[in-house]
């Protein structure tokens, strides 16, 4: 049996639905059990003999897909073919890859006999900040005040979002400016961002590279419309849309589409068609939610899609929120969702005595002046929960709007002293910012010369002490002292027999013996690929050596830290994809490549400057799930997993009101809602009233997600100052207030 | 909290409901509590909705925390919940509020970091060392011919860089407080060279705007520095809010509803900007009061801020003018002394442009029955002490004043003004020498120095692990508290363990030690007697000292957080750790390339400077002279507005720090080394006037002579502030200056005159 989980109601309602060759439509609200029911429909299907080959499942990101992986690992589904789930986005690359040599001269790239280049956000912010770097220097952007790195990732990011809705990336620029209200002189950034990303197209067409935007563009104009292209034109790529779109349709007759208001109207646009053509197809919409607008979602689009459909079933019933939690959610509701400010406002009815009970059963909160306080006390909370009431630690989230570095790790800390296990849904670090990651980088450029890098006398100091077993801080530092040497620009490293036998007395033979064979390796290294040898070593392969002979040996520091080789496999990893990408150029071409510098030297000098921040979230998946998750609010709303406690804190902060503000894009304006024509540009203004509407809305949806995936208790952090210092007083803040002051005082009294 | 029984003038100003009302108000009057006591009548009294505010704008940072626990004192009085329903802010605080909200509207991302004064002053720096390369004979317009030419090098190395950096920051200031961007500049001035039509100058020289010129450069390029890091300065902050509330009407609009009233404290600082953004605020039909007493306008100097606003508000039509005259701080003599100084400086000023430095109305001491009366009279205990003292025994005179009166007033409070941060310094020393009890209020907050002060000792160890001395100092700031334990065995331990570990020749045998050289063994055996619990003690120190230098390997954030973890439990000290590591990493994310010691050297900026800590910063925000009875407070006279005690000291009144603008006087910035007496700041700023007029004319030298009138106006209100944080005893004292060639300052020797003749 596998309907073990799922209520009568559920069953009532999935029995409704009909057989496996209809198309159905579930929506509601989160929390009403969808995908549960979406899942056993998986599972029914392959009861049901439909060959697993023949479904596919897809979900906007592929945590939302996790219940259905779940799903296929569990031990009572049949062997046999695979069940493919995918996003979009990933079926739209595997296709390009697959239909390459088709499209790839009609889709303008330059060399259609050589293989594709995929790139991954971070290689394309590398290509992006290489085109657009010589243009800041002539004074684009000079009126936008923005971190670089923040404004190359907009510019990829206005490409995708052109793609993803479906319009010409050339429109950017002109519906931006349409928008405009701001500072008239404001308006060139809107001229120079496309100019930018027309640039990179190009280069992109030119040496085979694809971006996300890319991938989609081909794959919506060239693999799945066929109508765009010209049937009477046998050279055009009318044959390989009909091949890829008949491929596709041909091998997948059964279709999930989870979530579907956070997919973008192209996704939208693919499984209208598809709709056209499949055996049975399961369409799940939550409502009231699209946390990935910035991304491209279009939620209304995605309940449009319920037209299409034989079925249409609402689930209606909550099987997750207590009722406490549900009428807060009510009251929250209404009190964002009141009328705009300054108009009118209609009188409530008093809540019920049992209601007032239950809100106040399932909202905790204790006010303090500082964060740190804060902290103290959601970190002593959840221990008495973890230790006295015995909850398991998965069961509890902290969640804010943005977690900072220090939030996170003062967090951890806490709860770490408390012996609860956490986890945290950012890596800790990003990658050069790992210990691990800086002691390889700086043992690499000693053993590159040629690459002109000098380490500082602290950096060197720091790597000996990780790379050497046993080396303390003290030792380390004058061992640096002594032996490192940067003389006319050339780097030397003295050798422990040169050390006087005091010093070498005080360092101890121990590790002067094991400082030695360091040494030598690196200096045998750097001697046998000096760029006047004909050897030639990619730095992965550099740093696998490094790594393997050497470091993780008894007597130098990776030897028994699991941790430390964890990065340096991570490190390898993108060093790796960063060669394939940029080096496949390199070799390939001549142009721009042609000058350049070796590959590692320029690897190592786009890691100091951020360009590549070599974020893996492969460390915190394999953290265990049964410890309390610590989390972005909208990172674990797009991880759809309920949990019974929840904290919320700085409640007072703005971050929980504010979208991310992007100088350069717009998620709203660039949306296939947004009223842009060039005849009338009146209508296209975003305006004030635009901006909080959209403000308070997002709010609404995130507050009453959190909400519907909260089983018992939620617990609010607040303190009057943030974490820098500002005093705190936020939308939500008010919201929650206004809740409070209808319950009896001693309950709703949220300062003391 | 005891009730607030305000007297009849204040409650005149205590019956206002609504639209615009301008109170003048005296030192000691009360002002600030009154206007507390209104917000909180305003939110208690249901006009407001759930979601709008009563904005209370005031000066200062200290100010905002005073001024916010007030109101929320008066409304939890009233039984409501405090905390909601006003906001108070400084007009930073205001802008970064505005700004913050929508700050796409101004061209800034989401994550726009403001620079501070410290961090603009490098950016600044940077952008005049780089313009001073490329021009160097720009110093030849103005150094003065007479210079020999050793002295002449000497002043192009040190003297000349510095003073063109004044010279671009104000100029700097000046343009984004008329809102005039870099490139604005240009066009103006390649107008000017092309001859506009209506323009006419004599030669070519009286058309060339050199110092605009070299604004206007250094302008731009500090403009991009600050774009490159995604970030703005605090006078960014204040234009650019201006800039969104113009350009967006809805959101305009929108700030309108939310705060229906806006309260305006010291509003005789009001700058041309904070009056421009809170009339848009207001609206023609707003509700606004508006505080302050134009006799204690002392930020006027090379700023747009002007008691004038207030004055002109005060006769503005429809505007309720209000007076607060009453003021039970002072005896009456002092307040005598204060009033003349008004009415001389009214009537017998000798620069007649200065006699309007000065404003009625007078103070007047509190009706009988007030619950704040006047302390008794005692002539006697007013001294304005006419001898001609070096600067040296000026000091040693306040000293030795202060040695005899502590002892016999244990009780009593006493603060010792100066006009510069580096006579309160000079005095600092002189106390620590003859060790009297001092507390020291010229820098940032304590909190934010101790909490700086100790991490900073112990970043400054790992970032020289082998210093024994270093190593000690890391000790100290561990068992700070020691120092002052009421045991004698745990004060002496401190002693012996700090020397010991600064004995230690080679650290390693300290912390990680070779199996034959355990230092802590030896040490522990050589001093076990007297500390039968030494080994302990010591082990403790090296588990945590080899926690911190594992720590090292950490981002900087990381690293304080572990040492404030370990270091503090004072949640205020917490808190100021949480933001210096918010703030060391944004410095170390700038500036990739810094290290422990260049991390180290930002802590002890930090630590030593003045810094802009938006919220925290309780000891200043709450700074109570009470609490430091029989304690020697050390301020500057501009920290001390708004505070009282009961004995008062003022040096240093000679007519360098308080000039008249008569001839005789000198003025600190008529630099030695510049030409003909020129104020260099001042003639930028008519330059760029200038650019900016009609007929672009710019005559050389009358800024200078201007810029002195209004020095000495704002001199003369910083001397009445002075002498009015008195309680009951007061003394003047002035000094020959360094060379010993200054006078006592005018008012001085009116203000001793009148005492004589009093008798």
């Amino acid at each position: 049996m596998t309907n073990l989980t799922l209520s009568n109601h559920q069953l009532a309602l999935m029995d409704a639905a009909g057989s496996a060759d209809r198309r159905v439509f579930f929506h509601g609200p989160a929390g009403a059990g969808k995908t549960t029911v979406g899942v056993e429909w998986l599972l029914r299907l392959l009861q049901a003999d439909v060959p697993a080959r023949s479904i596919l499942v897809l979900a906007p990101q592929r945590t939302l897909a996790l219940p259905y992986y779940a799903a296929l690992r569990r031990p009572t589904v049949r062997p046999g073919g695979q069940v493919t789930i995918a996003t979009v986005g990933g079926l739209a690359q595997r296709m390009v890859d697959l239909f390459w040599t088709l499209i790839a001269e009609p889709a303008g790239f330059a060399h259609p006999d050589q293989p594709p280049t995929f790139l991954t956000l971070e290689t394309a912010q590398y290509y992006m900040a290489r085109l657009v770097r010589p243009l800041l220097e002539e004074g684009y952007f000079e009126t936008v005040v923005i971190d670089r790195n923040r404004l190359y990732s907009q510019i990829i990011d206005n490409l995708n979002k052109a793609a993803v809705v479906g319009f010409p990336y050339t429109e950017i620029g002109d519906r931006l400016k349409a928008a405009w209200s701001g500072e008239q002189t404001q308006r060139r950034i809107y001229d120079e961002a496309p100019q930018c990303a027309t640039r990179f197209r190009a280069y992109c067409l030119a040496h085979n590279l694809l971006d996300f935007s890319l991938q989609v563009e081909v794959f919506a104009r060239y693999l799945w419309k066929p109508a765009l292209s010209d049937p009477a034109d046998p050279t055009d790529s009318h044959s390989a849309a009909t091949l890829c779109r008949d491929y596709l349709l041909e091998t997948y007759t059964h279709l999930i589409a989870d979530n579907v208001e956070e997919d973008t109207p192209v996704a939208h646009d693919v499984l209208r068609d598809w709709l056209d053509h499949c055996q049975s197809a399961l369409l799940i919409c939550d409502e009231e939610a699209g946390y990935r607008r910035f991304l491209g979602a279009d939620p209304e689009d995605g309940l449009a899609l319920g037209d299409l459909c034989d079925e249409r079933v609402r689930f209606d019933e909550g099987v997750v929120t207590a009722p406490g939690l549900t009428a807060l959610g009510t009251e929250l509701a209404h009190a964002l969702n009141r009328a705009p400010e300054g108009g009118a406002r209609a009188e409530r009815s008093p809540l019920s005595r049992q209601l007032k009970s239950q809100i106040s059963d399932s909202l905790i909160y204790e006010h303090h002046r500082y964060h740190p306080q804060m902290l103290d006390w959601v970190a002593d909370q959840i221990a008495g929960l973890v230790h006295e009431e015995e909850v398991p630690p998965g069961e509890i989230v902290v969640l804010a709007p943005y977690l900072t570095d220090a939030l996170r790790f003062s967090l951890m800390h806490r709860l770490e002293q408390r012996q609860v296990d956490a986890r945290s849904h950012r890596p800790s670090r990003a990658l050069r910012e790992e210990p691990a990651t800086r002691c390889l980088l700086t043992l690499s450029a000693i053993a590159h010369p040629a690459w002109g890098i000098r380490p500082d006398r602290f950096d060197v100091a720091y790597a000996l002490m990780q790379a050497i077993e046993g080396l303390d801080l003290v030792r380390a530092q004058l061992l640096a002292e002594i032996v490192y040497r940067v003389q006319d620009g050339a780097l030397t490293f003295t050798s422990f027999d040169q050390i006087k036998p005091s010093m070498q007395e005080r360092l101890t033979y121990l590790l002067g013996e094991r400082y030695e064979r360091l040494r030598v390796w690196l200096t045998e290294y750097a001697a046998a690929y000096a760029p006047t040898s004909d050897a030639r070593l990619p730095f992965d392969h550099f740093l696998s050596r490094l790594f393997g002979e050497l470091l993780s040996q008894v007597g130098f520091g990776f030897h028994a830290d699991y941790d430390a080789g964890r990065v340096a496999h991570d490190l390898i990893e993108s060093v790796r994809k960063f060669r394939w990408v940029a080096g496949g150029v390199e070799l390939g071409e001549g142009g721009v490549a042609s000058e350049r510098k070796p590959l590692g030297q320029e690897y190592l000098e786009m890691v100091q400057d951020g360009v590549i921040a070599a974020q893996y979230i492969r460390g915190w998946r394999l953290q265990s799930e049964e410890a309390v998750l610590l989390a972005p609010a909208y990172t674990f709303l797009m991880n759809n997993r309920p949990v019974d406690y929840q904290f919320w804190l700085n409640v007072g902060g703005r971050g929980w009101w504010e979208r991310l503000y992007q100088p350069l894009t717009h998620p709203y304006v660039l949306s296939r809602r947004w009223p842009y024509r060039e005849d009338d540009q009146e209508m296209a203004l975003w305006t004030d009233a635009d901006e909080v509407d959209a403000r308070q809305d997002a709010l609404y949806r995130l507050v009453l997600g959190l909400l519907r995936r909260c089983r018992r208790r939620i617990y609010l952090g607040l303190s009057e100052l943030g974490e820098q210092g500002y005093e705190q007083k936020g939308a939500l803040l008010h919201a929650i207030q206004r809740v409070l002051r209808r319950l009896p005082a001693e309950e709703g009294v949220m300062y003391p | 909290m005891t009730p607030f029984r305000p007297r009849p003038k204040q409650r005149r100003v205590l019956a206002y409901t609504g639209g615009r009302m301008g109170v003048s108000a005296v030192p000691g009057s009360g002002k600030t509590y009154t206007l507390s006591a209104l917000a909180a009548k305003l939110v208690t009294s249901g006009v407001l909705a759930d979601d709008q505010e009563v904005l209370v704008v005031t000066l200062v940072n200290s100010a905002v925390e005073n001024f916010a626990g007030r109101v929320a004192g008066f409304v939890q009085q009233r039984g409501l919940l405090p905390h909601l329903g006003y906001r108070v802010r400084t007009l930073h605080g205001l802008a970064h509020d505005i700004v913050r909200e929508r700050p796409a509207l101004v061209g800034l991302a989401d994550d726009f970091q403001i620079v501070d004064e410290r961090a603009a002053d490098q950016i600044l720096q940077e952008a005049v060392e780089t313009w001073l390369r490329t021009h160097s004979p720009a110093a030849d317009d103005f150094l003065s011919p007479d210079l020999e030419e050793g002295r002449r090098e000497w002043v192009l190395r040190g003297k000349w860089p510095a003073l063109a950096t004044d010279v671009a920051r104000s100029f700097i200031r000046r343009a984004k407080d008329l809102q005039i961007t870099p490139t604005d500049l240009f066009q103006w001035l390649e107008q000017r060279r092309d001859g506009l039509p209506g323009l006419f100058f004599a030669s070519q020289s009286a058309a060339s705007l050199p110092l605009v010129e070299m604004g206007g450069a250094i302008y731009a390029d500090y403009q991009r520095a600050l774009i490159y890091r995604g970030a703005v300065d605090f006078d960014d902050l204040i234009r650019l809010a201006l800039q969104a509330l113009r350009l967006d009407r809805e959101y305009l609009e929108r700030l309108r509803y939310r705060w229906p009233f806006i309260l305006e404290d010291e509003a005789q600082d009001s700058s041309r900007l904070q009056e421009e953004i809170l009339r848009l605020l207001v609206g023609p039909e707003g509700n606004w009061v508006r505080v302050g007493d134009p006799n204690q306008a002392i930020y006027e100097t090379f700023t747009t801020a002007s008691p004038h606003y207030l004055r002109d508000f005060l006769d503005e039509l429809g505007v309720v003018s209000r007076e607060l005259p009453n003021s039970g701080r002072s005896t009456l003599s002092i307040i005598r002394l204060a009033n003349h100084l008004i009415d001389w400086t009214r009537t017998q000023h000798p620069v007649e442009a200065v006699r309007e430095a000065l404003t009625e109305p007078h103070i007047e001491p509190t009706p009988p029955g007030d619950p704040q009366p006047n302390p008794p009279d005692d002539p006697d205990q007013v001294w304005i002490v006419d001898r001609r003292f070096t600067p040296g025994d000026e000091l040693g005179a306040v000293v030795d004043s202060l040695a005899r009166w502590l002892p016999e007033h244990p009780e009593a409070t006493v603060a010792v003004l100066t006009p510069r941060n580096q006579r309160g310094f000079e005095l600092v020393n002189a106390l620590k020498q003859r060790d009297l009890p001092y507390f020291e209020l010229l820098r940032s907050s304590m909190s934010t120095r101790e909490a700086a002060g100790a991490l900073g000792n112990i970043v400054n160890y790992l970032a020289d692990p082998v210093s024994s001395t270093k190593l000690a100092a890391v000790y100290r700031v561990w068992r700070r508290a020691d120092r002052e334990a009421e045991s004698g065995e745990v004060q002496a331990r401190f002693k012996a363990v700090s020397q010991a570990l600064r004995r230690c020749r080679q650290v390693e045998d300290c912390l990680w030690p070779r199996p034959d050289q355990d230092w802590l063994e030896e040490t522990a055996r050589e001093l076990e007697e007297d500390y039968p619990d030494l080994r302990e003690h010591l082990a403790q120190f090296r588990a945590l000292v080899r926690r911190w230098q594992e720590a090292t390997l950490l981002p900087i954030d990381q690293l304080v957080l572990t040492l404030a973890q370990d270091l503090f439990r004072e949640p205020a000290d917490l808190a100021v750790a949480h933001k210096l590591a918010v703030v060391l990493r944004r410095a170390s994310d700038s500036h990739p390339e810094w290290r422990l010691p260049e991390l180290t050297q930002e802590l002890a900026v930090v630590a030593r400077n003045e810094r802009r800590f938006l919220g925290l910063g309780d000891d200043d925000t709450g700074f109570d002279p009470e609490k430091y009875q029989g304690q020697v407070v050390v301020a500057t006279v501009h920290k001390a507005k708004g505070l009282e005690w009961d004995r008062v000291y003022l040096m240093s009144v000679n007519n360098y720090n308080f000039p008249s603008a008569q001839p005789h006087d000198q003025f600190i910035s008529e630099k030695w080394f510049v030409r003909d007496h020129l104020n260099l700041e001042a003639e930028a700023l008519a330059q760029l006037d200038a650019l900016r007029s009609e007929d672009g004319f710019y005559e050389e030298g009358a800024a200078t002579k201007e810029a002195r009138r209004e020095y000495a106006a704002e001199r003369l209100r910083l001397l009445y502030v002075g002498i009015t944080r008195a309680k009951k005893e007061l003394i003047l004292t002035w000094n020959t200056g360094r060379r010993g060639d200054q006078q006592p300052a005018t008012p001085f020797i009116a203000l001793q005159t009148l005492w004589e003749e009093e008798g």
